[in-house]
């Protein structure tokens, strides 16, 4: 992701908030990846995710004037990008069921004979993050993959931190429950 | 040994826990085997998560530009949402505006009809009706068929006169009252929500 400081990003906010497309386009441009990251890990779908990002910017766009700067514009955006990708999944419903039925159908314990390709196993892990509920999935997302805080997760999802710190409890709870095959294998691979 | 700290561990490993919390973690953690399992097993699933790739993505460049045509014209216009934040702080206000409208009315009604019955409008108050007796019209029509009488029947009359008058009144107010304390207290909540972060560090 290209960095700015904080001082550049309230500038480019501020033009762009006047109807700068210049601006804007910049701001596209530093957050871009970030928020295709997010929408990719909420959904597993390289397409959906390409299409929510930009879907994501277009209701920045449109919704900029009442983006406060109190909040970092990357927060404002995550939630946008959460929300959008949520919407997507709703309307797109074989995404999510598929990756949770296959989730399902393969065996998340592998015997000591049954080692997984790099491949394999990050499918399955994949598998087992989109089998996580929505609210959780969000969390774990913006917590494991964009190193978000606690504060700025809640300020992002607008929710209070001790709802994030349950519902970060809960996913990695299912997660771990749910992958203890790989994590075992995880845990020999460090010892060996 | 004290309490185990599992619910704590997450936070413990996420960096997110300050002052005594933190202290009370660390000590138990060192004393305590199933705790320093379970903070491993927490490790593990963080560095197994991390095997997941992401797709290469669009050139930024080229990404900005795709997005840039499909933005609508014209620069980003006043949202609902700044309506609706506009409305959320007139709502004090219009409850206010409210409580002093319907109490001046009252207020001025209580004027004419005070001043209706010392006679200072004279003949000309005839249009003003006759206000007394249709505050007691049940009492009245249950008096004339000899259903209640005497004492019986001065209650319910005031207690009718109570029922249309005085009830109205304070369910009014009451609701008022009530609207304006969820205002304050949906306010507070989100005031507050920040707050919870507290809860890590004590």
């Amino acid at each position: 992701m290209a960095t700015v400081s904080a001082a550049n990003e309230t500038e480019l906010v501020t033009r762009a908030q006047s109807g700068e497309r210049n601006a804007f386009s910049e701001l596209v441009r530093i957050h871009a990846q970030g928020v295709f990251n997010v929408i990719y890990r909420m959904c597993g779908d390289r397409q959906t995710a390409e299409d929510a990002t930009q879907e994501t910017f277009i209701q920045a766009w449109m919704h900029l004037l009442s983006y406060r700067p109190r909040t970092p514009l990357r927060n404002w955006l995550y939630r946008i990008a959460v929300n959008t990708a949520t919407d997507m999944l709703r309307k797109q419903k074989h995404i999510l069921p598929t990756a949770v039925e296959d989730f399902y159908l393969t065996d998340p314990r592998p015997g000591p004979e049954a080692l997984f390709s790099q491949r394999e196993q990050a499918a399955l892990i994949q598998k087992a993050i989109l089998s996580l509920p929505d609210a959780s999935r969000a969390v774990l997302v913006l917590r494991e993959y964009e190193g978000l805080s606690y504060h700025e997760i809640a300020d992002a999802l607008d929710i209070p931190v001790g709802t994030v710190m349950s519902r970060l409890n809960y996913a990695r709870s299912l997660l771990r429950n749910r992958l203890e095959g790989q994590l075992l294998l995880q845990v020999e691979a460090e010892n060996v | 040994m004290s309490k185990h700290v599992t619910e704590w561990l997450n936070a413990y490993l996420d960096g997110e826990l300050r002052g005594i919390r933190l202290h009370d973690v660390e000590a138990h953690l060192a004393e305590c085997q199933a705790c320093q399992e379970e903070l491993q097993s927490v490790q593990g699933l963080s560095a197994l998560l991390q095997k997941v790739p992401v797709p290469e993505f669009t050139s930024p460049e080229r990404f900005a530009a795709q997005v840039n045509l499909r933005l609508p014209h014209g620069p980003p216009a006043a949202t609902k949402s700044k309506a609706l934040e506009m409305g959320w702080w007139m709502i004090p206000v219009g409850l206010v505006a409210v409580w002093i409208f319907i109490s001046t009315a009252i207020m001025v009604s209580d004027m004419v009809s005070t001043a209706n019955e010392i006679g200072l409008f004279g003949r000309s108050s005839a249009w003003l009706g006759t206000g007394s007796s249709s505050e007691t019209y049940w009492a009245a029509t249950l008096g004339q068929f000899g259903i209640l009488s005497g004492n019986s029947l001065q209650w319910a009359e005031v207690t009718e006169a109570f029922t249309r008058n005085t009830v109205p009144q304070i369910t009014w107010q009451v609701s008022i009252a009530l609207l304006y304390l969820s205002w304050i207290a949906i306010w507070w909540a989100r005031h507050t929500r920040q707050g919870h972060g507290q809860l890590l560090e004590s």
